[in-house]
């Protein structure tokens, strides 16, 4: 199997970490922030280290910062129905994902989106415009699941810091892959999807604060002040009501580890020397429609959004499949950006890699798609 | 010496108190205490040493202290 579906889920994980979650299992099952007895100090022991190393990893002040989600899409909820309220603004992009756009959808909240462009300077002069007085809230991605575009959100949390306005950023398809630093680029909340392209377990999500959360949509056992009904305001507890998932903080552990041993930028390096490798590739064939520009780097994440000229999407990625080559078809959860490119009928096939991906499964599946 | 215990309402403040604490030379365990509801989640610091340093270290960074008591 050729596994083109990173951006969904790395489809392979190091040893290291099937090694942490498999120790975890046997070794770590006491629940953390819960007993006096050793197991479960030890289990908190591992909690607590792999926070420490999540904020010095993404350069937050503090392991009390760092809460652990079942996933970015929940860490995206903290956010917004934490802190907006009816009457506040909000600027997202043109390519946000369906955990931004669908809780401001229910919430009600007034929102405009920022038109992305290949040239950075036009997309910030565009987001500059479309500041109001009231916009109280920036949620963008860093870059998006189905384009690759890299958005400027280093020059837009500048800008935010400077206007007073609270900036989230969407660490989805960013985080392991492109360097983000939250002190140094003004980001207040970052959602991360760790199973990505930190390697992680399935599982585990996590949202680091650097500005307070107001209000919760999760309440419960936290361990702490159990004789109070009020949920306790003191961060991480305060967002972490009920059991942490513990083998999967320890497997994201290793996969920081090894993110951190590797390098971020030797593994940007490669994954975009082989999404260029592909798009080169592909790029030959009169069957295939590409939807974005040539890859090049620190522009884009490596992943292709591309079609079979008149096969839908889905269809097409049951004939990659069976060829053994998986990629995702459809619309990524990502409407708006298919919007943006006018695929929102077929949506379109993604191709995406990861640091154990190689030449070799690159040009098999050129040539896969030469032969349908 | 004498050994203090010090409440700090979270787990993961004791933890992060108990790393800063040994960073500057104290001798410093984790528990958890039960039967006291006024300590939170009941984990705390127990530190051998001069406690109004430690407490000055804690405060320094940013670490909210429920009650300091001395073990009896």
């Amino acid at each position: 199997m050729i596994y083109f579906d990173n951006a969904a889920t790395s489809g392979h994980k190091p040893q290291t970490v099937i090694n942490a979650v498999n120790y975890a299992m046997k070794n770590l099952s006491a629940n953390p922030g819960r007993s006096g007895h050793k197991a479960s100090i030890l289990a908190s022991d591992m909690v607590y280290n792999t926070r420490k190393k999540l904020a010095d990893f993404f350069g937050a002040e503090g392991a009390e910062q760092v809460i652990f989600t079942q996933n970015c899409t929940q860490s995206i909820n903290f956010v917004i129905k934490g802190i907006l309220k009816k009457g506040d603004h909000v600027l997202v992009s043109n390519l946000e994902h369906n955990a931004v756009m669908r809780p401001l959808f229910k919430m009600g909240i007034n929102y405009d989106a920022v038109t992305v462009f290949d040239d950075d300077n036009d997309t910030i002069l565009d987001f500059e415009k479309k500041i109001k007085a009231n916009t109280k809230l920036v949620i963008m991605t860093a870059a998006s699941n189905v384009t690759g575009k890299i958005l400027p959100f280093a020059e837009i949390g500048k800008i935010c810091h400077k206007r007073g306005i609270f900036f989230c950023l969407d660490g989805a398809q960013g985080a392991g892959v492109l360097p983000i630093n939250m002190q140094k680029m003004h980001i207040d909340y970052l959602c991360v999807a760790p199973h990505k392209g930190l390697y992680a377990p399935m599982g585990i999500g996590v949202l680091i604060c650097r500005k307070p959360i107001e209000n919760t949509i999760i309440e419960g056992g936290t361990g702490s002040s159990s004789l109070n009904l009020k949920q306790p305001d003191i961060l991480p507890e305060m967002l972490e009501s009920g059991t942490l998932n513990v083998p999967a903080i320890a497997g994201l552990s290793a996969g920081l580890d090894f993110v951190g041993q590797v390098g971020i930028e030797n593994i940007y390096k490669k994954e975009m020397r082989l999404c260029k490798a592909f798009y080169d590739g592909i790029s030959k064939n009169k069957k295939i429609l590409i939807y974005t520009k040539e890859p090049l780097m620190h522009k884009y994440a490596p992943v292709m959004p591309f079609n079979l000229q008149g096969v839908p999407s889905e269809r097409a990625a049951e004939i990659l499949d069976s060829h053994s080559i998986a990629v995702r078809a459809g619309l990524h959860c990502a409407p708006s950006a298919h919007k943006t490119l006018n695929t929102t009928d077929f949506g379109t096939l993604r191709a995406s890699f990861s640091v154990f991906n190689n030449e070799n499964e690159v040009l098999r599946a050129i040539n896969a798609l030469k032969n349908v | 010496m004498k050994r203090y215990i010090i409440a700090t309402g979270t787990v993961t403040y004791a933890l992060k108190g108990r790393d800063i604490l040994r960073k500057n030379g104290f001798s410093v365990k984790i528990e958890r205490i039960t039967g006291d509801k006024t300590l939170g989640c009941g984990y705390v610091l127990v530190v051998v040493g001069n406690i109004a340093e430690a407490e000055k270290i804690l405060n320094s960074s940013g670490i909210k202290i429920l009650k300091i008591t001395e073990e009896q």
